[in-house]
């Protein structure tokens, strides 16, 4: 995707400096909901989320880039191209 | 700054609060039709909402100096009743011709099954019958990434339909690109919590450019922060983003998509 020339280009290291609290928090608040959930007694359907929160986390962890994106697609229910044709809509 | 708020629905929200987006810079708004936090019971129900929407909200927003502006329609999560859908379709052209009506909306998908996809196939042809823009609301979470391509499906598949004419809200990372790039306009929500955050919005406008890009609050029934859109120009300022950039999100995008329908009269706003 190619940048709109008016926007302004924060530095890596702004963007951390200015980003890192906000991310620290974000961090502590998963590492703690993990904590939570260890602590309870768990059912099928916590299982398979907690599942989808691993693998959204290997995202996070991985050298490609999207990560948003990809979190994004990794909880999305699947797109059928034929879904119309399955409906019966013409 | 001031702004416009395309996609808010202030019938869920105190007067109070039109105080506090005036004093915030709202000078003009769009309140899309969407359920009434239950399934209504009757078309005269119907009735009586789009007189609260083209009549009553219009008044309390011009006590704060600020333009309401609407769009109607039966919601998605009610579509799932297709003969009351069928019977509110039939109604709508009654009020098409209210002063602050902009077209058909929200209408979409919730739950992406089949009655919706009846529904908003009727309601499609409704707006082209009638030469309306159309206002597009995305299922959330889960069911976001396929019933946002259904509903781009349904929308090519008619050839009267002008994409220019179309706003497709609740775009996130997944969805933006696929509806910029066929045309349509995109509107990011902003929520606090689950959802769009002004700082993934911002993000975005990063990403995608400023075209055919705009930013709402939705103000719905769930938590949500009616005065999301100074969120929004605040954390553009601190990105250092430049005065001309944010206005062209919050202010002259809108008014470029309401303008292509014919109640829609430019607010004037500071520069
Ligand atoms: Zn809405």
């Amino acid at each position: 995707m190619s940048q709109d020339p008016k926007l302004p280009a924060r530095s890596a290291e702004k963007v951390l400096s200015e980003e890192f609290f906000i991310a620290r928090s974000k961090i502590l608040d998963l590492a703690a909901t993990l904590d939570r959930l260890e602590r309870a007694d768990g059912s099928l359907e916590a299982l398979h989320q907690l599942k989808l929160l691993e693998q959204g986390m290997e995202i996070l962890l991985d050298d490609q880039s999207d990560k948003a994106k990809r979190v994004q697609l990794l909880m999305s229910r699947p797109y059928d191209p034929d879904w119309r044709k399955n409906y019966g809509l013409h | 700054m001031d702004y416009i708020d395309p996609h808010i629905h202030m019938v869920s929200r105190t007067t109070d609060d039109y105080e506090t987006l005036a004093r915030m810079g709202c000078v003009a708004m769009s309140e899309p039709a969407f359920w009434a936090g239950f399934d209504r019971g009757s078309v005269e129900s119907f009735r009586d909402y789009f007189r609260q929407l083209t009549e009553f909200e219009p008044k309390r927003a011009a006590q704060f100096g600020i333009k309401h502006y609407t769009w109607l329609c039966i919601n998605a999560k009610e579509a799932e009743n297709v003969s009351l859908s069928r019977e509110v379709i039939a109604m709508i052209p009654e009020f098409l011709d209210a002063s602050n009506v902009l077209g058909i909306g929200e209408i979409g998908l919730n739950k992406n099954t089949k009655n919706e996809s009846t529904i908003f196939l009727e309601h499609v042809d409704l707006a082209a019958r009638y030469n309306q823009q159309i206002l597009i609301h995305t299922p959330h979470l889960e069911d976001k990434y396929q019933g946002t391509k259904m509903i781009l499906d349904m929308l090519v598949s008619d050839a009267r339909i002008e994409r220019s004419r179309v706003l497709v809200d609740h775009v996130e990372e997944h969805t933006i690109q696929e509806v910029l790039d066929r045309g349509f306009w995109a509107g990011m929500t902003l929520y606090p919590i689950t959802k769009c955050t002004p700082a993934r919005a911002a993000d975005m406008i990063e990403r995608f450019g400023t075209e055919r890009l705009m930013a709402n609050s939705a103000g719905d029934w769930g938590p949500s922060k009616p005065t999301a859109i100074p969120d929004l120009i605040m954390e553009l300022k601190r990105r250092g983003h430049s005065r001309d950039l944010i206005r062209k999100i919050v202010y002259e995008n809108p008014c470029e998509f309401f303008s292509q329908s014919k109640n829609f009269k430019a607010p004037i706003a500071a520069p």
